[in-house]
């Protein structure tokens, strides 16, 4: 899965988005309406079977085939595969760094886009929607692009370095390519339009009338702001934050080149073990703890939305 | 008169330099414990106006001053305004009584203070039993009481509504006039009204502001805005209106404390009566004759001007008539207990003279 392709929203299934009709009473009409839903939804849902559905059942049956050193494919029933990474302390700290890597880029992106989602849609002035194209607009060149640019801008005779040493900041360069350092900048400055997108879309209950009340109320614009505009936002948040740690976890060239081969993620090993090595079922077996990794914050963050009551 | 609860001084706004300004050099007072309604078509600047008193906008001009003390620079969250927003404003993330509790909360009273003034202002709106619930599930009536009880609970300075009741049902809407009028006097809170229903303010108000283009045409109570408009337009949006160009012929005397009564002479009436200010005979006038005033007569021999029917409206309570006399069609509203005329009938048409005003002259502006 790469960052470049997948610019899904999330919008979670939930108990909340069962089909409607679960009463005994059943009326003809509802059912008929039941009927037109999957008419409509078949197209789609048998696309997604063929697309991803079956490659996905595909590479977790890979999981429980052997790989042999001589690149050749046990047809097999095992678990050894997947177990391997789950005794190897360097997988763990690699799916450790996996997470770390996608809590802090979605920190610092949803961080660094809050601000600006908000300032975009409260925006009265004319300019606004150039504005907001122009928040967006690096979607139009492609993340590897962006990602050599990146190289350009923060290798060790880059922009950032060149400017530090003139103004005599720094006498050694700094080393901001080929590490996490690297990485976390280049993927938070690549997420940040998706985050803005995501969180503009759902700042819809953010009516200004109820900061205007809480103020008239007495709230200083502080109280406001962490009482009003803060709940009524988080949700948003939340999905860019989700959004971002999904992105960011399964992405893989932006690691890889501003990694430049010092940052072992579970992406870029899944890449070396496929391509690399041609052990088809390890990497099998660590994209399954990629996908382990997806359900356990997911899960998170259902649990977070519904104890907030915000998922309204 | 003592200080007034609110003074509005030259209060202008103008949205965007060279557009001609929402609200033009507007002077009000309004007394401790009255009701003001701002009453005006819409565009006309009220809600301009209410949103500059509660510190929600900066005026470009002017002062507003309360108890004496000018509050302009204030901001508004220390200005202890209550308001009522048009869509209520209810915090959705918070039940009734935390939405009630907002403002005693950002006062930081005690917690038991807090709920008892909370069960207090429920009560005071009848929700009483809802304290626990979301908002989302209310009705718009039960959301507008809230609203109030959260505006109120505070004890405002001024309480502010804009446009109250527009989003409710006809019938609810005249049950919660005099629920919010009964409200307002028990808890004496000086209270601006936004409306642009004329029936609202009429009912409702102790003195009604007619706004017009940014402008107050005039302040006054609401039998002297319906019974002695100042001018064509607050004659018009109140109530309905006859106009007629009138030529004061002579003056007749004195007609209550500072009016006379005239002879005028009225196209298609001829010579009728008609009171007005002092000094305007000779002067042509417009004269208003309310519809329930006019008189009409379905027997042939009756005194009056001769009209045709041209249409007739029951309503039960009372039937409408137009009638053309002579170019232009006149409005009557009578009784249903006479004989009711039918479209083409000719009927006769006459008033009181002391229930017809001559209007002052219009300032041009
Ligand atoms: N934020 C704004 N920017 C520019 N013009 C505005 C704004 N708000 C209101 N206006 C204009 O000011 C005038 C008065 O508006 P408003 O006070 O809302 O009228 P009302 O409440 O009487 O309907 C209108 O012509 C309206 O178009
Ligand atoms: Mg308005």
């Amino acid at each position: 899965m790469s960052a470049t392709t997948s610019i899904a929203v999330p919008r979670l299934p939930g108990a909340d988005d069962l089909p409607p009709g679960h009463g005994v009473h059943e009326h003809r009409s509802r059912r008929r309406d039941r009927r037109t839903f999957w008419a409509l939804a078949a197209p789609g849902l048998l696309g997604l079977a063929v697309t991803y559905l079956l490659p996905l059942l595909y590479m977790v049956r890979m999981a429980f085939n052997r790989g042999k050193p001589d690149g050749f494919i046990e047809q097999t029933f095992t678990l050894d595969t997947l177990i391997k990474p789950l005794t190897d302390s360097y997988y763990w700290k690699v799916t450790l760094d996996t997470f770390l890597m996608g809590l802090v880029v979605a920190a610092i992106c949803v961080v660094i886009s809050y601000p600006l989602a908000l300032f975009l849609t409260r925006s009265t002035s004319r300019y606004k929607s150039l504005l907001i194209a122009l928040a967006i607009a690096p979607l139009l060149t492609s993340a590897v692009v962006r990602t050599y640019g990146w190289m350009v801008i923060l290798g060790g005779a880059g922009l950032v370095n060149s400017t530090l040493m003139h103004l005599g900041l720094v006498t050694v360069p700094l080393r901001l390519t080929n590490n996490m350092t690297g990485v976390v900048i280049g993927l938070v400055e690549i997420f940040m339009p998706y985050a803005i997108l995501v969180m503009m879309s759902g700042f819809g209950r953010l009516d200004p009338r109820l900061e205007e009340a809480a103020a008239s109320l007495g709230a200083r614009p502080r109280a406001v702001f962490a009482r009003i505009t803060l709940p009524l936002t988080l949700p948003a948040l939340l999905s860019a934050f989700l959004l971002i740690f999904v992105l960011s976890i399964s992405s893989f060239i932006t690691t890889n080149l501003l990694g430049g081969g010092a940052v072992h993620v579970l992406a870029t090993e899944i890449y070396d073990q496929a391509t690399g090595l041609l052990n088809w079922p390890f990497a099998a077996a660590l994209s399954v703890i990629l996908l382990v990794l997806f359900g356990v914050v997911i899960a998170i963050y259902q649990t977070v939305t519904r104890r907030l009551r915000l998922d309204a | 008169m003592s200080t007034p609860k609110l003074a509005l001084v030259d209060l202008t706004k103008r949205y965007q330099p060279g557009l001609a300004p929402a609200v033009d050099h507007l002077n009000m007072e309004v007394e401790e414990g009255h009701l003001v309604a701002l009453l005006g078509p819409s565009g006309c600047g009220k809600t301009t106006t209410l949103r500059m008193v509660a510190g929600l906008m900066d005026p470009t001009a002017g002062r507003i001053v309360v108890d004496g003390e000018d509050i302009t620079s204030i901001p508004v969250h220390r200005r202890g305004m209550g308001m009522v927003f048009q869509s209520y404003a209810l915090f959705p993330h918070m039940n009734v009584a935390a939405n009630v509790a907002f403002g005693l909360r950002m006062r930081r009273l005690p917690k038991s203070e807090r709920l008892e003034r909370v069960r207090r202002a429920l009560d005071m709106v009848q929700l009483g039993y809802l304290a626990e619930r979301e908002t989302k599930a209310l009705s718009g009536g039960q959301q507008q009481r809230i609203a109030l009880a959260r505006a109120l609970v505070v004890e405002p300075t001024l309480l502010l509504l804009d446009e109250p009741l527009s989003n409710l049902d006809a019938k609810l809407r005249e049950s919660m006039r005099g629920e919010i009028r009964a409200i307002q006097q028990r808890t004496g809170a000086t209270t601006l009204f936004v409306t642009h229903d004329q029936d609202e303010a009429l009912d409702m108000a102790d003195r009604i502001a007619v706004m017009n283009g940014g402008l107050i045409e005039q302040f006054g109570e609401p039998s002297e805005v319906y019974e002695r408009p100042r001018t064509r337009f607050v004659a018009e949006f109140i109530g309905r209106a006859n106009l007629l160009d009138a030529t004061v012929v002579a003056d007749r005397g004195p007609s209550g404390a500072d009016e006379r009564r005239y002879d005028v002479q009225v196209p298609g009436f001829g010579a009728v009566g008609a009171v007005g200010a002092p000094g305007l005979t000779g002067a042509t006038r417009t004269m208003l004759v309310r519809p329930h005033r006019v008189q009409v007569h379905c027997d042939p021999g009756a005194s009056g001007s001769p009209g045709t029917v041209e249409s007739v409206s029951y309503t039960g309570d009372s039937v409408g008539y137009r009638v053309r006399v002579g170019d232009r069609a006149q409005l009557a509203e009578a009784p249903t207990d006479g004989r009711i005329a039918a479209p083409g009938d000719v009927v006769r048409l006459d008033w009181d003279p002391a229930s017809a005003y001559l209007l002052p002259e219009e300032e041009e502006r």
